[in-house]
């Protein structure tokens, strides 16, 4: 179980995230973290990993983030950043080898191999794992990314932004693993997300951010409203039921009028706490 | 063929390269000792190396005090200034960055200038070493000086290469300065120490310089998982839990000393720190648990090769290896740009 509540965060004197509580999420939750540029996605993902200093409480399994010790945390918990790893002349075999070892996980070598190479061979990546970064496509080093995230088995996965640099069929991909991973073997993930349509297919509960304040939290299907999606994203939009059953979102055209103030989204239709 | 059996075989073709970098290293230290104007060749050296008893006595000094001291000091100043440029790069995540970045090499220089304008004498040090010790004080206390500061503003690299360079051009005015209130004679020797020269040691100074390579070696080495992470990027580094605030802190630290210790006795040797590891990232990859003492042993083989072109270039003359660093480096560096370019 994973509580986040009142989590504020600064970056030197100017406030980021204000007060964002988020649903209690439950063993197989996938919470998608909805939001226009600037809303405060990554920032709280930086919190939730432990990476950005905040105030407020983070309960893991019930016990405060704090309490786990950096190196406890990230054993657990996988935080996927939004950039891709950089170009350089690193293998992305070496690449998971060394993360395993940082992390000092009690594999053999042999057991390390195995893993990694079944990692790669997953992801699509196995024909790169030996070729430099900066040969590989932006896309192929957001797969060696997540495979950094997913070595060390996590019950908790932070994702930001996984799909930004992919192709339409590794998007799909990725997050059926990732629900297939949740449902099975269970635990937990976040995913900071741009593509509504995928975050309506993928996420059981979403949580909308804009100006580092949370605007909806709750089910996918109370979440994406058109009434609510046209305040936050100011664009007008059609909401109805895809031949999958989850919410298709029709985007019709951007608002011309400004930004309604976040003053009037305090109410939307589905609970935030 | 598997990906687990490929690795195994990319790891193993790196170690094949490493041993025969060692091997390299072994051959340029014996030309090393073989060249220069006494006429003693290759086979007397190892001989003379072998059984020291069975060479005549004057050959036994010119081999064992002259030219062993001057060999080994240039492996051991070129594996510190290697290791130190290893680090500072990973660590800065800047292949530009050298050990010098950090300032130490101009305040080198200060601390050296003035221990030749002063010369202050002191009843408990002997005279020889009060330039050394000014040189090695001084470097030292920039390093921490930008350690300090950086982790002060919250240690981020950006903040460490600021303060680095700011320092870099404080000592440099400030020995500028000691140059113009310099007699001629101190100013010809400001010149010629920061120019950089191996043969001002003896056996004292290369037992200082390679132990504290020794020593700082092992912490290095304890560091190899997270420097080879952090080639992945911060972000990514960071996500795995890592302090990296900490390790910057360590690896400025022990670069500072590393870098302080290399230059004190034997002056600027430029360009080694910077080419030493991009040369080893070019043979042995990224995977720093062979980068890190491959770029010690890359620089060291390049300073010793330095040192037997310094002694066999013009007949009866050693040139000061500094020059040679620098006019045999910068073509290096502008090479490895130009083939950096064409694998990008």
């Amino acid at each position: 179980m994973l509580q986040i509540q009142g989590i504020n965060v600064h970056y030197g004197r100017r406030q980021r995230l204000f007060d964002v509580t988020l649903p209690v999420l439950e063993d197989g939750d996938i919470l998608g973290l909805l939001g226009p540029n600037a809303a405060g996605k990554s920032t709280l993902m930086k919190a939730l990993s432990g990476t950005h200093a905040y105030q407020g409480n983070i309960l893991y399994k019930g016990k405060a983030q704090g309490q786990y010790g950096p190196s406890a945390w990230a054993k657990d918990v996988a935080y996927m950043p939004q950039s891709p790893p950089q170009e350089s002349a690193l293998l992305p075999f070496e690449l998971l080898w060394s993360a395993a070892r940082a992390l000092k996980l009690a594999l053999t070598d042999a057991e390390l191999r195995a893993l990694i190479e079944s990692l790669l061979n997953r992801l699509g990546l196995a024909e790169v794992a030996l070729a430099p970064m900066h040969s590989l496509s932006g896309g192929k080093r957001q797969l060696v990314g997540l495979a950094l995230a997913l070595i060390r088995n996590p019950r908790l996965l932070l994702l930001d932004e996984p799909t930004s640099a992919l192709d339409l069929h590794w998007r799909m991909v990725v997050l059926d693993w990732v629900r297939e991973r949740i449902d099975h073997q269970g635990g937990i993930a976040i995913a900071a997300l741009h593509d509504l349509d995928l975050a309506a297919r993928y996420c059981n509960k979403l949580a909308l951010l804009d100006r580092g304040r949370l605007v909806a939290a709750g089910p996918t299907e109370a979440v994406l409203t058109a009434d609510v999606l046209a305040r936050v994203f100011n664009v007008d939009v059609h909401v109805e039921k895809g031949i999958l059953g989850h919410p298709l979102v029709q985007v019709l055209r951007p608002q011309l009028a400004p930004k309604s103030s976040l003053t009037a989204l305090t109410s939307p239709s589905c609970s935030i706490k | 063929m598997t990906l687990a059996l490929q690795y195994r075989r990319l790891v193993l073709r790196r170690t094949v390269l490493f041993a025969a970098l060692v091997l390299a290293l072994i051959v340029s230290l014996l030309l090393d000792l073989a060249a220069g104007p006494a006429n003693l060749d290759l086979a007397h050296i190892i001989a003379g190396l072998w059984q020291p008893e069975s060479m005549e006595l004057r050959y036994r000094i010119i081999l064992f005090d002259v030219r062993l001291p001057d060999a080994l000091i240039a492996l051991a100043v070129g594996a510190a200034l290697g290791l130190a440029g290893i680090e500072t790069q990973t660590v800065l995540n800047n292949p530009l960055a050298s050990p010098f970045t950090l300032g130490v090499s101009s305040f080198a220089a200060l601390g050296a200038s003035i221990a030749i304008v002063f010369a202050p004498s002191f009843p408990w040090l002997d005279d020889t070493f009060l330039l050394p010790l000014c040189a090695l004080s001084f470097a030292l206390a920039s390093g921490l000086v930008v350690l300090f500061f950086s982790q002060a503003m919250g240690g981020s690299r950006e903040n460490v290469v600021l303060f680095g360079i700011a320092l870099f051009f404080l000592g440099e005015a400030l020995t500028a300065a000691m140059q113009y209130i310099g007699s001629a004679e101190a100013v010809q020797d400001i010149v010629f120490w920061n120019i950089g020269n191996l043969t001002k040691a003896g056996w004292p100074e290369v037992a200082i310089v390679t132990t504290c390579f020794l020593v700082i070696l092992p912490f290095s080495l304890r560091h190899v998982w997270v420097l080879t992470l952090l080639r992945a990027g911060e972000a990514h580094a960071g996500s795995l839990g890592l302090n990296l605030n900490r390790v910057r802190f360590w690896v400025i630290l022990r670069v500072s000393i590393l870098a302080a210790f290399a230059v004190c006795f034997v002056g600027v040797i430029g360009f080694v720190g910077l080419i030493g590891p991009h040369v080893a990232r070019l043979l042995l990859g990224e995977d720093h648990r062979l980068l890190v003492p491959g770029s010690a042993l890359c620089a060291a083989l390049i300073l010793s090769l330095a040192s037997v072109l310094s002694k066999t270039l013009l007949p009866g003359v050693i040139i000061p290896v500094g020059i040679l660093t620098a006019l045999i480096g910068v073509p290096l560096f502008i090479l490895l740009i130009i083939n950096q370019k064409r694998t990008h």
